[in-house]
């Protein structure tokens, strides 16, 4: 299965950037761009317009707060999912009073995060 | 010669009473506490103040009742001699006012009084005075008696500053087991995922030899891992900050679950988990997500204790609304002596897991928190035929 449409990964951590990515691409993602820290985030969406943003919310310089409003600001419909970890949960709700559509926490078994992201994906692209 | 008021000539000092070298120690220490005074007749008042002045007492004197909380507020005395019968409110009421305002820190209250009938010191000391000083005053026992209450004063300002110590220390500490947690856990999920996919074959066949290394990498992050959260929820809970949601959820299908997925691991040592549903699903309050850490908590532990090939035997029992959930083992059962240590953090029993497994000690403390918190009990009792048995209740 293969999925048409480009989704934006952002985390200042590389092993997790490594780990998500290798788990988009066994669910068939084609097109998949990296940033490691909100600035370079907003560069990328701005040139590239993915469908799908998987935004971290702890990072240093800019926070994922930050940078999901001011990816609002350019795009109301294109999805954003946090991606987070356990001790986020009062910057989750933040978020998704923000406009992120969901949130995956990323520091639980790969099963999981793999349902998780294929479910997410399954939602909002069509299927190649 | 007993130096009493009537034979103390009034305007001239006094030498300070004889003392051995303890007791000399002792006043030294006491050197420079304040003293508050109060008495409606001027004489009384520069006697007693002149002895304790000498004794290197700061003195303060009033001449009411309303000056005594007033003066109070103002010096924050070490002690207070008051007298009982005054214009105005008496020395009783005074004392009261003073004990409903600072609670337990109080400066002691030592009540001066000619009146010495029985009742009259029970209401003083139900007033919340601490002793009695009859006039005339004998100023050796009187000296001895303020030195003793002011050195209980002084325990008690030391005991509380460490209790604050401790406080600060503890609080200190469970942050700081969380963030190191947080810091730790991370990464690690990540190593576990991607050993994962060096196990799976995503990035590319094995060797055998690669695939034993990347097996070994994923078990020992993922045991690391467990034990992170352990310490995380050992934080979480001391911190305070234990929340539980309770909703109503069928205790069998929780159970069933819990039974199957730890079965996986018994598996690999032969041993096999039974549960027997009860006819009727019971439907319970309580926390799913922590009440499955509960039940995998005993599980795995019935599975670790039992030597490989046994049978670990599950069931419900009880009547709605409150139910028990116990889990028997074919280990070893708990040692008598032990007995005590089996729910506090981080001990370990004598008993070895029977497969190598690690065991943290922390688990089971865990477990008693988060049944606590559902107002339930969770206890362990020797089987007579071997073996141990967990319960937890849980109430409506």
């Amino acid at each position: 299965m293969k999925y048409e449409g480009k989704i934006l990964l952002v985390d200042d951590e590389t092993h997790v950037r490594k780990f998500i990515g290798l788990i988009l691409k066994q669910l068939g993602a084609t097109t998949l761009f990296e940033a490691g820290n909100g600035r370079d985030a907003i560069e990328v969406f701005k040139r590239e317009s993915p469908n799908l943003v998987l935004l971290d919310v702890n990072m240093p310089i800019q926070d994922g707060i930050q940078t999901l409003r001011e990816i609002r600001e350019i795009s109301a419909d294109c999805v954003v999912v946090m991606l987070t970890s356990l001790a986020n949960r009062q910057t989750v709700e933040e978020a998704l009073s923000l406009g992120a559509d969901n949130y995956i926490r990323k520091d639980t078994p790969k099963d999981e995060i793999l349902a998780a992201l294929r479910q997410t994906i399954a939602e909002c692209f069509s299927v190649d | 010669m007993q130096l009493t008021a009537s034979t103390l000539p009034v305007s001239q000092g006094t030498p300070p009473v004889q003392r051995t070298v303890m007791e000399q120690r002792a006043a030294a220490k006491l050197k420079g506490r304040k003293i508050l005074i109060i008495d409606d007749d001027r004489l009384n008042i520069r006697i007693l103040s002149s002895i304790l002045q000498n004794e290197g007492f700061a003195i303060t004197e009033g001449d009411s009742g309303e000056r005594a909380l007033e003066l109070y507020e103002e010096i924050k005395p070490d002690l207070v001699l008051l007298d009982v019968v005054l214009p105005g409110i008496d020395g009783f009421a005074a004392c009261r006012e003073l004990r409903a305002r600072h609670g337990d820190d109080t400066a002691p209250i030592i009540f001066i009084t000619a009146k010495q009938e029985s009742d009259d010191i029970v209401e003083g000391l139900a007033a919340g005075g601490v002793d009695y000083l009859p006039k005339p005053f004998r100023r050796k026992e009187s000296l001895a008696r303020i030195r003793t209450h002011l050195q209980n004063r002084i325990l008690g300002e030391q005991q509380k500053a460490l209790v604050d110590q401790l406080k600060a220390a503890n609080q200190a500490k469970n942050r700081l087991l969380g963030m190191a947690a947080h810091d730790l856990r991370n990464p690690l999920a990540s190593i576990r995922g991607l050993a994962e996919f060096l196990c799976d074959g995503t990035v590319g066949q094995l060797t055998a030899d690669q695939l034993d290394l990347a097996n070994t990498i994923f078990e020992t992050s993922q045991s690391m891992l467990t034990l992170l959260n352990e310490l995380l929820d050992v934080a979480t809970i001391e911190a305070g900050e234990l929340k539980i949601h309770k909703e109503p959820h069928n205790l069998t299908e929780l159970v069933e679950k819990a039974v199957y997925l730890n079965n996986i691991n018994a598996n690999k040592k032969n041993t096999k988990i039974v549960f027997s549903p009860p006819e009727e699903a019971p439907i319970v309050r309580l926390d799913q997500a922590k009440i499955k850490q509960v039940m995998d908590n005993l599980l795995s532990n019935a599975v670790k204790y039992s030597p490989p090939g046994s049978i670990v035997n599950v069931r419900i029992s009880g009547y709605h609304p409150a139910f028990t959930v116990a889990v028997q083992d074919q280990g070893t059962g708990i040692p008598e002596n032990e007995r005590h240590q089996l729910f506090k953090d981080f001990t370990t029993l004598s008993s070895k897991p029977t497969g190598g497994e690690k065991a943290t000690g922390l688990g089971l403390a865990i477990c008693r928190k988060i049944i606590e918190a559902h107002r339930g009990a969770i206890t362990a009792t020797n089987l007579p035929h071997g073996g141990c048995e967990f319960s937890i209740m849980l109430p409506a």
